[in-house]
């Protein structure tokens, strides 16, 4: 039986004001013509019906929405709990108290430093003081926070700082979420790839965080993949928990899935969301675990990690069926091992490209 | 971490929602990025953590409504709390 899905990922857009070079966003997809208000209205019903309980209002900065406040009212209405994701950049009194009206449940923001020079560096932008801003305006206005700060060989030193920083900001929820890399981040991965000696105390320093805190900030620490020798358990599964609508509407079982050359994705302006879920050949080519090759086929690990992630399977290896290459005992491992000695011999500030955001396209 | 006593006065912390998930017909805990899934008896104990019922109250009244001893809901309750404030879910004083 197809299972149903908890969560959506609504990416609204792929406008933002920043430019961080460690963006998991398509380097290569403008976002097309967006959905508009009534047509997410419909997507967030549909997904309802078929299961969903929590929604993740995401982009590109969501905030770049001038109906943003509609969309939460939307969601709300059919009982979704609604999360949104921004750097913060864009929200003013007047829309925190919009959007707290229109029930909004959470809001995570993300920093990209403790340090306010280092933040501004990284998110190409003079954000830093607005982020600032935009976490007093979600206490002001008595919304959940969670922080999000990506990390990377340019800021994995400053763990201890970014902890004591994000502590004094007061978020129930803390993600310290090593880059994954897709999209931009892929273009920057020579210059972002922590070393292993960074990663180890790094993980260390972040595992004392979490004793420390328990019952009083939950953070959450995602690991370097590339480092370990286990895949992580991507979307905990293809097609089994999680879907994203891409702002131009295409219904992926995961953001980044647009990097598997030869997977045409479903549009929710051809079709409902419950047919996509259940029928398409995309999201049924990786569900359980009859697709998988030798040796997750026969691994006992093959329903906790499931088989990794088949983007990073595509990119790295141009077979979006095979083993993750980051697990040791895949036979393409060899491939993440020489990646990882080629970023060590590079420079961080070398070569590093920054994102750069497509022009509005407004239905 | 605070002990808990059977005087608190528990609640869902504020950026906690329990809601009917209608298409699966179960009880669930829904937060940031997450959700708990509530077993039956952790459903009865947690609509009761309005901030106002003390937690010797939910037993008795528990006591009402189930046919167990109040030894054993004690502990159930205590469990159930005791897991919630692990995962940063309740608040046991408003």
């Amino acid at each position: 039986m197809t299972p149903r899905p908890y969560a959506l990922l609504a990416e609204l857009t792929y406008r933002c004001p920043l430019h961080c070079p460690y963006c998991s966003n398509p380097a290569t997809h403008t976002g097309g013509e967006e959905l508009s208000l009534d047509e997410w209205t419909r997507v967030f019903a549909e997904a309802a019906a078929l299961g969903v309980l929590h929604l993740g209002l995401s982009g590109g900065e969501p905030l770049a929405r001038r109906d943003l406040p509609k969309l939460v009212t939307a969601a709300r209405q059919v009982g979704l709990y609604t999360n949104l994701i921004t750097s913060g950049v864009g929200l003013d009194a007047n829309r925190a108290r919009e959007l707290q009206a229109a029930g909004l449940d959470s809001v995570q923001i993300s920093f990209q430093s403790d340090d306010p020079a280092q933040g501004n560096t990284i998110a190409g932008s003079k954000a830093h003081d607005a982020k600032l801003e935009a976490v007093r305006l979600v206490h002001d206005h008595g919304l959940a926070l969670s922080l999000n700060v990506v990390i990377h060989r340019l800021n994995i030193d400053r763990l201890p700082q970014i902890i004591a920083f994000a502590e004094s900001l007061r978020p129930e929820r803390l993600e310290l979420a090593n880059v994954q890399y897709y999209g931009w981040a892929l273009r920057n991965r020579n210059q972002l790839l922590p070393t292993r000696e960074q990663a180890q105390t790094a993980l260390l320093v972040a595992q004392k965080a979490q004793a420390r805190l328990k019952g009083k900030m939950d953070v959450v620490y995602v690991l370097p993949d590339y480092l370990q020798d286990r895949p992580k358990p991507c979307m905990q599964g293809w097609g089994r928990h999680y879907l994203t609508v891409n702002p131009a509407g295409d219904v992926l079982p995961c953001p980044n899935a647009g990097s598997i050359p030869d997977l045409v994705f479903e549009n929710i302006r051809q079709g409902s969301l419950a047919s996509i879920w259940n029928e398409s050949a995309n999201f049924n080519r990786f569900r359980g675990t009859e697709w998988m090759p030798v040796p997750c086929r026969d691994c006992p690990q093959r329903e906790i990690d499931f088989g990794g992630c088949r983007c990073q399977a595509a990119l790295l290896t141009g077979q979006a069926a095979a083993t993750d290459p980051v697990c040791a005992l895949s036979p393409d491992r060899e491939i993440v091992d020489r990646i990882l000695d080629h970023a060590w011999r590079t420079e961080p500030d070398d070569g590093l490209v920054f994102r750069q955001n497509p022009q509005a396209v407004l239905s | 971490m605070t002990e808990i006593d059977p005087h608190h006065r528990p609640s869902l912390a504020p950026r906690v929602r329990l809601q009917i998930d209608t298409v699966r017909q179960e009880p669930v805990l829904l937060y940031p990025e997450g959700l708990l899934v509530l077993s039956p008896t952790a459903h009865e104990i947690v609509r009761r953590c309005d901030g106002h019922t003390s937690i010797e109250s939910i037993v008795r009244s528990l006591g009402d409504e189930f046919d167990a001893t109040e030894e054993i809901l004690r502990q159930d309750v205590l469990e159930t709390l005791a897991d919630l404030q692990q995962r940063n879910l309740i608040v046991l004083d408003p």
